[in-house]
């Protein structure tokens, strides 16, 4: 998004409608090659995407109310926390034996996927269902409230808070960004703000970079996917803790 | 290799994935189709007609996801699972509301 502005020159509000119709073209471009791979969980998606529909609800009714400069640097804290995490955790594959809690086993949401690198079924369980739930309403809410994409809130919190391995973690958040987009994308469409002549050429060079992206994704060793996620998680942590400081 | 061992009931469905993949891919699919012709059309010249299909494709792409909520939903109630069809229809509520309120918003 920063980049169509820069470069291109098009307006504030028509480069956000672009880049958040792109969010789900990277989401439905790649959902395919995961789901058919079995890395997403879809149980875990269902459950989690109540979390950021009703948190993103939340965020655009306050929005206006709260002072965004502080949201952007306790967003930002959080997330250079979380790239720290990831960092320490960098050259782990598996999260080793997790107990699951109970609502986890009441709601079934154990997974199992095929690892090609790894040449095996991956079984996992999953746990703290509740605490997952709660950072994923703050996630919609910040994707509400900030107009950013909350999918790199979402890794983090399956990741290191429920403990799914990094895979199914980053393609189930890959699947649930495209409703939490698309949320958005409506208001963008009603108020016109979605140029077809800009967006037609970004969106469908993101969906076909979406389909070989996740393609790439599942031959990809899970170090080698952090590597590349850490940098992100830095850059995004800076830039948000940065627009929070100048206001 | 030992066979795969699932605890799960035996499946006389596709699994819910598997639709679901093929419900998303058909979404890209015609989106993509749709904002080529309309890419196509702008590079030819149609000033009148590339905007509409342009706009086609995108609307095709968004109502994808929340097409892929619809579906999900339905095939948790056809498996009785209740409550993760309750969870689709909370997501789904939500959506609508947002909808709805953004609307007004501006």
């Amino acid at each position: 998004m920063p980049s169509l502005t820069l470069l291109f020159g098009v307006s504030m509000r028509s480069a956000v409608a672009a880049s958040t119709v792109s969010i789900i073209a990277t989401s439905t471009g790649a959902a395919v090659a995961f789901l058919r791979d079995r890395l997403t969980n879809t149980r875990v998606a269902m459950w989690l995407e109540m979390g950021t529909a009703t948190g993103a609800l939340s965020g655009a009714l306050i929005a206006g109310y709260l002072d965004q400069r502080y949201l952007f640097i306790m967003f930002g804290l959080l997330l250079a926390y979380s790239g720290y995490n990831m960092f320490r955790t960098r050259k782990t594959e598996l999260p080793g034996e997790v107990v699951p809690d109970r609502l986890s086993k009441k709601l079934n949401l154990a997974g199992s996927y095929y690892d090609r690198l790894l040449g095996r079924q991956v079984e996992y369980q999953v746990t703290r269902t509740i605490p997952g739930l709660i950072i994923m309403y703050f996630s919609g809410a910040a994707a509400g409230l900030l107009g950013i994409g909350a999918g790199i809130f979402k890794v983090p919190a399956m990741d290191q808070v429920m403990r799914m391995p990094f895979k199914a973690s980053t393609a189930t958040s890959n699947f649930m960004i495209g409703v939490t987009a698309a949320s958005g994308a409506v208001v963008y469409f009603a108020r016109g703000d979605v140029k077809p002549l800009l967006a037609g050429p970004v969106v469908l060079g993101v969906l076909l970079g979406a389909v070989l992206g996740a393609k790439l994704m599942v031959r990809l060793k899970t170090s080698t996917i952090r590597k590349l996620f850490i940098p992100l998680l830095v850059y995004t942590a800076i830039e948000m803790i940065y627009r929070g400081v100048r206001g | 290799m030992t066979p795969n061992v699932r605890h799960e009931v035996p499946k006389r469905h596709e699994p819910i994935e598997m639709v679901l993949a093929r419900l998303l891919r058909f979404g890209s699919i015609i989106a993509a189709i749709l904002l080529a012709a309309g890419i196509l059309s702008m590079l030819l010249g149609h000033t009148e007609l590339a905007p509409r299909i342009i706009t086609a494709g995108l609307l095709a792409l968004l109502a994808t996801p929340i097409m892929r909520v619809v579906a999900a939903g339905m095939i948790f109630a056809r498996d009785r699972d209740w409550r993760f069809a309750f969870f689709c229809l909370v997501v789904l509520c939500a959506l609508v509301a947002g909808a709805l309120l953004g609307h007004g918003h501006e």
